[in-house]
């Protein structure tokens, strides 16, 4: 090939390349994205007046010209509960966009009028509409659920220091998350961590979920009047399969949260005001006894056999003066409605 | 426990065994390998006043040794084991000595034709292919901080700019008496990750890469060469229904030319890849789907000057890279900027405990901040550093000439280098606009001890090297951004093997660009508009003693930080004393 057929050739394919792609660009416009905010479609709700005790739910709808941070409130006008669902995009999209009537945190919504704002980040305008909850959620759907609406379980075992003073280890229905009644755990114990704990048998042996599927999920009631700042409940799960659940007659607690067990905890500081609902993964549990070569920790939801709820305080005598600012407190760690889901938390069924 | 047996007993295995080996022949076994001692004590600059938390000096320290055992059981095997046994400064009694096997190979020859070898490899095969590139700002860099390449470098890996991976390979070739010349084949598969548990349920999938490469000598002047490579992910080796095929193919043309004075190289290369997720359906009893299907070509016509007696070389050329052209085993970068990677040195300051962001000294010294696997989808590229061609040669998206010349007068007295480069992007992002690039990069070193006949080394050098993007259009998109590092450096042999070294090293970044956000198919999702204006720097001085080439002590004092100018971040400055003794066994 001489010079000149080369530079044809060449100068072609340039030729060809440059009309090969396309596309107008890549991604999404920038101008769209750093542009004016517009409104292409209103704000629409799928249900109006939903049912969610029959699982309907409610879907948003909206669509922008670009993608932004919006978020949808739904307001109970009665309960004052709130549910938040926020995302960053340019379609909220009803079939992903959904309300199965749970608040994003307790009170719980009612049957009441609720009115929803979305609003969009940067953006002063708010977008508005309103939905009457026919019939409320319940929340009784679970894969164990100990409300103690019936009383205290027959085979569950309370133990508490019976030295302490105003010890509330008993059922109340004075002030419940749900129903009528609930536990009440609290008293005061100045020089000792532990005041107390509510043991209760499970068999939930067929069931299909992982550790990482299992939700436990628990009612807690504090007040911050007079706060007792070193309060804290104890979770504890025995995955002891070998020994009964009340082995010893003479005691009043369960004996299968032995330190030689296959045992799981967590903490879970109380220091708020009011009823919150706690939700943890099983997973993140951590072992008892992480270092004893001799047990076995391999997490099975199965083979759960007993929780402990075991109320503590940082002690506060002078002989025990490791928190002195609580010195003649009360301790109040209340709890309701424990129930294990399954996939996700209550407050996101 | 089990990991820390099996490595002892391998190490013992492999040191007795070779004892029993030596008393019997000696040339069967032999070693070499590389030890270091590095010592590092950083501190904040006394006149910094906003940071009280963190402490005012820090040190650190190592010995190493990486001793490769070689033994030769055959003549035609060798078996190849890298230990290494590292001792943290301030471990007490084996606590904090680590001893690991950091390489292992067999490597041999069959019948005096085909050779193969199994274990630790290092690859590459061309610059769209499979290449390892060099990171940002590393060309024409001063000598005084290659001590830190060094260590980056061989921590990761980085050999010739080839990826080690971990398989087999083999290659072999045939010679012909008529139609071409010669035939030569290589072949490797290897796994670049395995299957690992990512929770109790999940286990992600084998990441493979196989490839090959042909080259023809046709005649005298002409070779053609082709190559293939594919990564790709073994769906039933994990839970994921889910894998990614990358196939890239590749052919090139390469026609020379030499007489007595100059030689001419020629090449045409030209390729396209395709890149999609495949969707096993087998449980479900419905056939296999794809998505995310991304097919792109690439296209360069490479002309090379050289004159024999290596006094110029010349490279100039012509580019076009697909904005659709993906090449895992090409496009993977060293430097890792994904989130979750923070810097060795003081990555948090200020008494806000702000996360220090990372500055010119960090790419330079820090080998925690690179990557050793190969990445599916484009990997996050800071475009302060390296904008133009941030996937070296393979970057996606580019279109354009470059120019690269090297001049050495013939004593060497003075050595120049010069790279530019034009370019602009294929297809707008976000916009129909293009981006144009102009990339201007020299340097000079001066032999002064060869200009005047002196027995001892004395050498200035100095390098700038320029990056310019621009984006012009509506105002809401447009781009202006320009860096430029500069360098400077002496090096002066005061008594026989003894150098006194000075650098200084600075580097601005002013303007405005967009970073570009991807999901996990490496689809743009959003533009995050980003303004920079900072200014790293490095003032270096030390001194160097060179036992003899590959065995040396350094001991030197860097008083480094960076400044920003209308940014979220606060300044920093720190400095660094730092001493390191190499043998290269």
């Amino acid at each position: 090939m001489n010079i000149k057929t080369k530079l044809i050739f060449i100068l072609g394919l340039v030729c060809f390349l440059c009309n090969c792609t396309k596309m107008e660009f890549e991604g999404p416009s920038i101008e769209n994205l750093y542009g004016d905010f517009e409104l292409i479609e209103p704000l629409k709700i799928t249900n109006k007046n939903p049912n969610f005790s029959s699982n309907e739910q409610v879907g948003f709808h909206c669509v922008f010209n670009k993608p932004v941070e919006w978020e949808i409130r739904v307001l109970g006008l009665s309960t004052s509960a709130s549910k938040e669902i926020s995302g960053f995009s340019s379609i909220i999209d009803s079939n992903i966009v959904l309300w199965n009537g749970g608040p994003s945190q307790l009170p719980f919504f009612s049957e009441e009028e609720c009115t929803i704002e979305l609003t969009i980040e940067n953006e002063v305008d708010t977008l508005r509409d309103t939905l009457t909850i026919v019939s409320s959620k319940t929340y009784e759907d679970g894969i164990w659920l100990e409300n103690f609406e019936d009383g205290l379980p027959s085979d569950g075992l309370v133990h508490y220091n019976s030295d302490g003073g105003a010890m509330t280890f008993s059922l109340a229905n004075d002030d419940a998350l749900l129903g009528s009644s609930y536990f009440k755990m609290g008293g005061r114990v100045n020089w000792d961590w532990p005041l107390g704990n509510l043991d209760l048998p499970i068999n939930i042996t067929n069931i299909n979920q992982n550790s990482d599927n299992l939700y436990i999920n628990i009612g807690i009631l504090s007040d911050l009047e007079d706060l007792h700042t070193g309060q804290f409940i104890n979770i504890l799960i025995s995955e002891e399969t070998d020994t009964p659940f009340n082995d010893n007659l003479n005691n009043n607690a369960s004996d299968i949260f032995e330190s030689t067990m296959e045992v799981y905890k967590i903490k879970v500081p109380v220091d708020w005001d009011g009823w919150q609902i706690k939700s943890f993964r099983y997973s993140d549990f951590e072992p008892v006894s992480p270092n004893n070569q001799d047990i076995n920790f391999n997490m099975n939801p199965n083979d759960i056999k007993g929780i402990r709820i075991s109320c503590q305080a940082c002690p506060s005598s002078d002989g025990n003066p490791i928190c002195p600012e609580n010195f003649g407190k009360d301790v109040r760690t209340d709890i309701d409605h424990i129930i294990f889901t399954s996939n996700s938390s209550l407050l996101d069924q | 426990m089990k990991r820390s047996i099996l490595l002892l007993l391998v190490f013992f295995a492999v040191f007795l065994s070779a004892n029993n080996l030596h008393a019997q022949n000696m040339e069967n076994i032999w070693f070499d390998g590389l030890s270091r001692s590095y010592f590092a004590r950083d501190a904040i600059d006394k006149n910094v006043t906003d940071d009280t938390l963190s402490a005012r000096n820090i040190s650190n320290g190592y010995n190493l040794l990486d001793l490769n055992t070689h033994v030769n059981p055959l003549k035609d095997i060798e078996i190849f084991a890298q230990l290494r046994i590292r001792n943290s400064f301030g471990s007490f009694f084996g606590s904090g000595t680590e001893i690991n096997v950091r390489q292992l190979r067999a490597k041999g020859v069959i019948n005096d034709k085909i050779r193969f070898s199994v274990g630790d490899l290092f690859l590459k095969q061309n610059k769209f292919t499979l290449y390892n590139y060099d990171e940002e700002l590393t060309g024409y860099e001063n000598e005084m901080l290659k001590p830190y390449r060094d260590i980056i470098h061989y921590e990761n890996f980085y050999t010739e700019n080839r990826w080690r991976l971990q398989g087999i390979q083999t290659d072999f070739s045939f010679e012909f008496d008529r139609f071409i010349r010669s035939l030569s084949f290589d072949l490797f598969v290897t796994r670049p990750r395995g299957s690992s548990q990512i929770n109790e349920t999940t286990y992600s999938s084998d990441l493979l890469l196989s490839g090959g490469s042909m080259v023809s000598q046709i005649n005298k002047r002409l070779s053609l060469s082709t190559n293939y490579i594919n990564l790709f992910e073994v769906a039933s080796s994990g839970t994921n229904n889910i894998s990614v095929r990358n196939p890239v193919y590749d052919m090139s043309l390469l026609h020379y030319f030499a007489n007595d004075k100059y030689q001419i190289e020629q090449k045409l290369q030209s390729g396209f890849s395709q890149r999609y997720w495949l969707h096993s359906e087998i449980e479900n009893g419905i056939s296999d789907s794809t998505s995310n299907d991304t097919k792109g070509m690439y296209f360069e016509f490479d002309n090379k000057y050289l004159e024999k007696d290596s006094t110029i070389m010349l490279t100039f050329g012509y580019r076009y890279v697909d904005p659709n052209f993906r090449s895992s085993g090409a496009q993977t970068r060293r430097l890792n900027y994904a989130e979750g990677t923070s810097n060795k040195i003081y990555p948090i300051y200020t008494n806000m405990s702000l996360i220090r962001p990372a500055s010119v000294f960090d790419l330079v010294t820090d080998d925690h901040l690179y990557n050793q696997e190969l990445a599916s989808t484009l990997m996050v590229f800071n475009p302060i550093y390296s904008n133009v061609l941030p996937y070296g040669d393979a970057t996606p998206n580019r279109t354009g000439i470059y120019l690269m010349t090297k001049i050495n007068t013939k004593n060497k007295v003075v050595i120049s280098k010069i790279n530019a480069g034009f370019y602009k992007e294929v297809v707008g992002q976000g916009t129909s606009e293009k981006r144009k690039f102009g990339l201007l990069k020299g340097a000079f070193k001066i032999n002064f001890h060869k200009w005047m006949k002196w027995e001892k080394e004395l050498s200035l050098a100095s390098s700038s090297e320029s990056e310019l993007t621009r984006r012009g259009g509506e105002d809401i998109s447009s781009i202006n951004l320009f860096s430029h590092q500069m360098n400077l450096s002496v090096n002066a042999e005061l008594i026989k093997k003894f150098f006194i070294q000075a650098s200084y090293k600075h580097f601005s970044a002013d303007g405005n660009e967009f970073l570009t956000q991807r999901d996990n198919y490496g689809n743009i999702t959003y533009f995050t508009s980003t303004q920079i204006n900072q200014k790293d720097h490095i003032l270096s001085c030390g001194m160097l003693y060179k036992f003899r080439k590959n065995v040396y002590a350094n001991i030197n004092y860097n008083w480094w930080g960076t400044k920003f100018t209308d940014q979220p971040y606060s300044d920093y400055k720190y400095n660094r004393l730092i001493f390191i003794l190499s043998v290269k066994l």
